[in-house]
């Protein structure tokens, strides 16, 4: 085990390089320059090329490289362009917080809400409370992240104006990692419009898993030897199905990465991928480059996980 | 399998008459009979003369493999409908426009004088004193905050949509099938590359790669392609680097599916027999190996599309993809998402028509799926 996941580990080390290099290539030979940007009308000759030293942007590529590659495992990762020579350490910082917090509980919606709701589906399988639940979860499943922010903000902003004094808050976030009534109220719809999309898969998943399981020979032997519907169910069924929910994490944490950009756009979240979309218009590369690569290292560690889980949960699957 | 190989060389008179409607093996819902051992039923009598009496011609009666996936598809009744839906939508966004903007009296604006339908029917032009207008008899579906006609705007919206799909999709299965048969067939190095390859690019969240694509090199594209007649033009410049980075990050995908396809092909006997009759490995892959990956690529680049189509929107919504003058959906929503204190309609209809499109692609491509996946039976 340990040594699978050191193997994996190794692997992932060079992915994690491929995404940095990348990244910073692009940075690197990006068509505009972000010292001229920075200087605009103060511009002359001589303060830019003092600025340029200043970032180390007059080194060679290779060296740049190895300065930024060495910076990661010092957490340094340089000064951002735009606001100032502010550590990007220090942006991060405030973004991180914000947007693991909205991931974490966006991921307790897909799997609280979703899982139990596709089991029933299966338990009800092929009655009208199965066929509406899943056209819903197919609906919800295939819409964009942000159309369905949209029209959950057109909700609101309807019922603000039909309730009056509601109040309801639209957009924007409350203190990190504090609830009380306000922050609820900011953060209960962007949570759960994040989740949905997760949501909607996993019940389908879990839709489609339990029903296999429910029709395996020891169900039916279960059933047989008139035992009562619901041990059958939650003892024997339930568990069993769990299994290919559980390899999925990875697939929601794609859900999560690709959805912070909308939710946090369209609800005005201080989060990591709010900053890398104006760091983006801002040319403010070394902010890019460092989202950039947390976001990988999450996406990957995200699928470490579920492999490690696969082999924990099914014990069928060794690990060679 | 063996049915697939000959395809190519089936005479075309048998598939006129295999999709004829007199024809009772075309029906939904019938199996092919064995007619080698049946004689002609009535109905056929009639065909059976038109073929001049060729003796093989009740046994081509037998539908080939697409056919039968066809006759599966057209059965599906929600694949049927999205693909009218579709049919419908592209043939909006191509002639809409056009007749729609010789429909209408003219108008005096007044910032603009007379002008005629032509000019306020343009997805571009704007009518400072007609702002989130709701549906009327010269503006079908209202105004939007700047005073352009929403269904103008709506039907260029869903032009881009389509162009960039096809675009994406033909990049996608081009590469896709390249890279993967070459390192299907060959494996070694190039089979070591595209797995790295494709490890990096599952780590590299798609639409980030989208983002840092459009948002750094977009100002050059702007300054750049501006001149490009049509693709460039009305702000639409960044929409081909758009489309090459959405390809770029979903071909590992297709050649992943193609690559195991092929491997699977490869050890087919019939391809055993092509190599011993001393066809090179170009006439196998040409011949053998990529018309059996006809399903596969259907298939996939099928389910592609409604993630393409949210893609190019979703970056659009971000303001990185189409600009201001131009029109795309994603870019709708976001400005009507500005009025929504003030005037919903301005966003729910490009949310709306966002979400017909995405479902109507989604069905259609599980009814696709269902009905072309070779391990699918009736």
């Amino acid at each position: 085990m340990i040594q699978f996941i050191l193997k994996r580990l190794i692997g992932l080390l060079f992915v994690v390089i491929g995404v940095t290099f990348i990244t910073f290539t692009m940075g690197y030979f990006a068509p505009d320059d972000p010292i001229k940007q920075l200087l605009g009308q103060h511009y002359t000759q001589e303060a830019y090329l003092q600025l340029k030293h200043a970032y180390h942007l007059d080194l060679p590529f290779f060296q740049q490289y190895y300065n930024f590659l060495t910076g990661l495992f010092r957490l340094d990762f340089g000064l951002s362009f735009q606001s100032k020579g502010r550590a990007v350490w220090d942006i991060l910082k405030d973004g991180v917080p914000v947007s693991v917090e909205l991931g974490l509980w966006a991921l307790v919606v897909q799997l609280a809400l979703g899982i139990p709701l596709g089991i029933y589906s299966a338990i009800k399988a092929r009655t009208w409370i199965d066929t509406t639940n899943m056209l819903v979860m197919l609906i919800i499943y295939a819409l964009p992240s942000f159309v369905l922010a949209t029209f959950a903000q057109i909700a609101l902003v309807s019922l603000d104006t039909s309730i009056p004094g509601l109040n309801w808050p639209v957009s924007n976030w409350g203190t990190p990692w504090h609830y009380t009534w306000t922050d609820i109220q900011y953060k209960l719809v962007p949570i759960l419009i994040y989740g949905a999309a997760g949501f909607a898969y996993y019940a389908r998943l879990a839709r489609t898993s339990m029903l296999e399981v429910l029709s395996q020979d020891y169900i039916r032997t279960a059933r047989a030897k008139g035992l009562f519907e619901k041990a059958i169910t939650f003892r024997h069924a339930f568990r069993n199905a769990l299994i290919p929910l559980v390899t999925v994490i990875s697939v929601s944490l794609g859900f999560l990465v690709s959805g912070a950009f909308f939710i946090e756009h369209v609800f005005n979240i201080p989060g990591i991928a709010e900053t890398t979309l104006t760091s983006v218009g801002a040319s403010d590369y070394p902010v890019i480059q460092a989202t950039t690569v947390v976001l990988a290292i999450a996406v990957v560690f995200g699928n470490l996980l579920s492999d490690i889980l696969y082999t924990v949960v099914d014990p069928r699957i060794k690990s060679e | 399998m063996k049915d697939r190989t000959d395809r190519g060389l089936r005479p075309t008179r048998f598939r006129t008459e295999d999709a004829s409607s007199n024809n009772p093996i075309a029906q939904p819902g019938v199996m092919a009979p064995d007619n080698a051992a049946k004689p002609l039923e009535p109905e056929m009598a009639p065909i059976a003369a038109a073929t001049d009496g060729d003796p093989k011609g009740p046994r081509q009666q037998h539908l080939t493999p697409f056919q039968e996936s066809f006759k599966r598809f057209r059965r599906d009744k929600k694949a049927m409908i999205s693909l009218g839906v579709i049919i419908f939508l592209v043939l909006l966004a191509i002639v809409g426009p056009p007749i729609y903007q010789h429909i209408g009296g003219s108008y005096n604006s007044t910032t603009n004088g007379v002008i005629g339908p032509d000019q306020y029917h343009s997805f571009g032009h704007a009518e400072v004193d007609r702002l989130t207008e709701g549906p009327s008899a010269q503006y079908w579906l209202g105004t939007d905050g700047l005073g352009r006609d929403i269904l103008a705007r709506l039907m260029q919206g869903v032009l881009i949509s389509i162009a960039v799909a096809v675009l994406v999709e033909i990049v996608d299965i081009v590469l896709g099938i390249i890279v993967g048969v070459l390192a299907g067939y060959y494996g070694g190095w190039i089979d070591f590359l595209l797995a790295r390859f494709t490890d990096i690019m599952f780590a590299f969240p798609g639409l980030l790669f989208l983002i840092l694509i459009s948002g750094i090199m977009g100002p050059w594209a702007d300054k750049n392609l501006n001149h490009i007649p049509i693709i460039g033009a009305n702000g639409n410049a960044r929409l081909l680097l758009v489309s090459l980075a959405l390809a770029f990050t979903i071909w590992p995908l297709m050649a992943r599916y193609v690559r195991g396809q092929t491997l699977q092909l490869k050890q087919q006997q019939y391809v055993e027999a092509a190599k011993t009759l001393g066809s090179s490995d170009f006439q196998i892959i040409l011949r053998h190996i990529i018309p059996n990956l006809f399903s596969i690529v259907v298939i996939a680049s099928t389910l592609n599309i409604s993630n393409t189509i949210i893609s190019e929107a979703g970056i659009s919504f971000l303001g990185l993809g189409v600009q201001p003058p131009g029109s795309s959906i994603g870019l709708m929503v976001s400005e009507g998402s500005q009025y929504i204190r003030t005037n919903l309609w301005v966003a729910i209809v490009p949310c709306t028509m966002l979400a017909i499109i995405v479902l109507a692609f989604s069905f259609l491509g599980d009814g696709v799926r269902d009905s072309f996946d070779p391990r699918a039976k009736d």
